[in-house]
């Protein structure tokens, strides 16, 4: 057996520093990340670029649990949701959770319920919140 | 030119002129007297590969760099060889062998000390910490309140100072250049998990969210798993002094591919915490550096856990890099190769 040493992290193309900052403060998360992903693409070995997207995905996160009730708050679909989701593009992932959301589930139950590890399933709840397919009442 | 070789003879130092095949073309006197008739033999012996290594002397021809500089052993004695910078021809190259062989004995004692009092120090303060985790299990109710603090505190106290004597025994491993992480093999997954479930009594009493965000299906690493899991818990417990309260901080692993199937694991810790300044991000992972950020948590560290982590994560031919925005958040991200078949 013998290991293969790491590529080194290519020098940064862009100065993400300070672009993902400026995109925050101008567009907010959800759309940074937006960018953010397509940016990944492009540079699939950059490894600054990976530390400034979980930068904004923990924020986005930080952002859901900043709910007074934390872990204790209990997501609810949407009208919007329930009469028109067809209009919601959802993946798998999201498909799954949301079928588990019946307006008296906490989402730590929804942590213990699901199969995904914990941080995708809080993104994938911000997410819906985000596309208004859930809310999280305080 | 007499007065030239005079002065190169009354050196304390031992000076040689050699070719890369080992042909010795000038000595002056205290190079006779250190090393006499043998070396000529040793010198030859050393300008070639010697079972799969690559010789001392040749190394110096090999390696481009104009500050080379090696430790050797010559009959007991430890030599420190430099390379005398010269214009003349680059087939031969004038080296002076100075003896450190105190200086080295003295540092590996200091070193030597270093680690012996270390775990002098850690041995009570584990019985310390175990006495009062026993204590603060029992029936709070049972507790006045004001000794309960009391106790709580003491135990955050010994667990600041169980990491600051670890990371003290880590930095004397490092310095004495012995720091071999082997080749285990290493299960990534099951290792950040532990990790998370170490670190989360400590997360919950400083009221953050400290979230895993990798799945089970990673691939094996080659290395150490201790000294592995010990770089993500420096990252946790960086992450931890500087995430204010309800405060998040993700654990994330991906596998990069190519051609050939997984190439490395990259595992993330990010804070959502109050960042970096850009100047000071270069220099977080040198020894004895800080950050000017105030922790949250009180207590100063020893500036080593960052340097701690770069020594692990290069040791097993990774790489790390630290990503920061300002009010924010930091992610420090770890790329290791992961284990092939040879």
């Amino acid at each position: 057996m013998a290991t293969q040493p790491a590529q080194p992290a290519p020098g940064p193309p862009y100065d993400w520093a300070r672009l993902v900052g400026h995109s925050l403060e101008q567009n907010g998360p959800w759309v940074t990340w937006e960018k953010l992903v397509e940016a990944r693409r492009a540079y699939p070995d950059d490894m600054l670029l990976r530390g400034y997207a979980e930068i904004v995905r923990t924020t986005i996160v930080r952002d859901l649990l900043a709910n007074p009730r934390g872990l204790q708050a209990t997501p609810k679909l949407t009208p919007e949701f329930l009469s028109d989701f067809d209009r919601f593009n959802l993946t798998a992932q999201e498909g799954y959770l949301i079928s588990l959301i019946d307006g008296r589930i906490t989402i730590e139950m929804l942590l213990k319920l699901t199969p995904f590890d914990n941080f995708t399933t809080l993104f994938n709840l911000a997410k819906l919140q985000n596309q208004r397919a859930i809310t999280v009442p305080s | 030119m007499t007065r030239i070789t005079t002065l190169l003879d009354n050196l304390s130092m031992a000076i040689a002129v050699v070719d890369e095949n080992g042909a010795i073309s000038y000595r002056n006197r205290c190079f006779d007297e250190a090393f006499g008739s043998g070396a000529d033999e040793w010198i030859v012996r050393n300008a070639r590969a010697v079972a799969g290594e690559r010789g001392w002397l040749q190394s110096f021809f090999m390696d481009e760099d104009p500050e080379h500089s090696i430790d050797i052993e010559f009959n007991g004695r430890t030599y420190h060889v430099e390379r005398i910078p010269s214009s003349g021809d680059a087939k031969e190259i004038a080296l002076s062998f100075e003896d450190v062989t105190r200086q080295r004995e003295a540092e590996q004692a200091k070193s030597d000390f270093t680690s012996m009092i270390v775990h002098d120090l850690r041995g009570p303060l584990s019985g310390i910490q175990g006495t009062l985790e026993f204590v603060l299990s029992q029936e709070t109710a049972r507790l006045d309140s004001l000794y309960e603090e009391l106790l709580r505190e003491a135990s955050r106290e010994s667990e600041r100072m169980m990491s600051l004597i670890n990371e003290l025994l880590d930095f004397s491993k490092i310095e004495s250049g012995n720091f071999d992480v082997g080749h285990d093999p290493v299960p990534i997954a099951a290792l950040l998990k532990r990790s998370v479930h170490s670190m989360q009594s400590v997360a919950t009493r400083d009221a953050i969210h400290l979230i895993s965000g990798h799945g089970i299906d990673l691939p094996l690493l080659s290395g150490s798993e201790e000294k592995i899991t010990q770089a993500v818990i420096n990252l946790v417990s960086n992450a931890l002094k500087f995430t204010p309260r309800n405060g998040v901080i993700s654990i994330g692993a991906q596998v990069l591919r190519d051609q050939d199937g997984p190439r490395s694991v990259v595992v993330t810790v990010t804070d959502s915490g109050m960042g970096i300044k850009a100047e000071e991000l270069t220099k977080l992972f040198e020894k004895y550096k800080q950050t000017k950020n105030k922790s949250l948590r009180g207590g100063g560290g020893t500036g080593l856990g960052l340097y701690i982590v770069k020594q692990i994560v290069e040791a097993h031919g990774g790489h790390v890099s630290i990503a920061s925005i300002g009010g924010v958040g930091t992610s420090m991200v770890i790329d290791i190769p992961v284990r092939r078949a040879a």
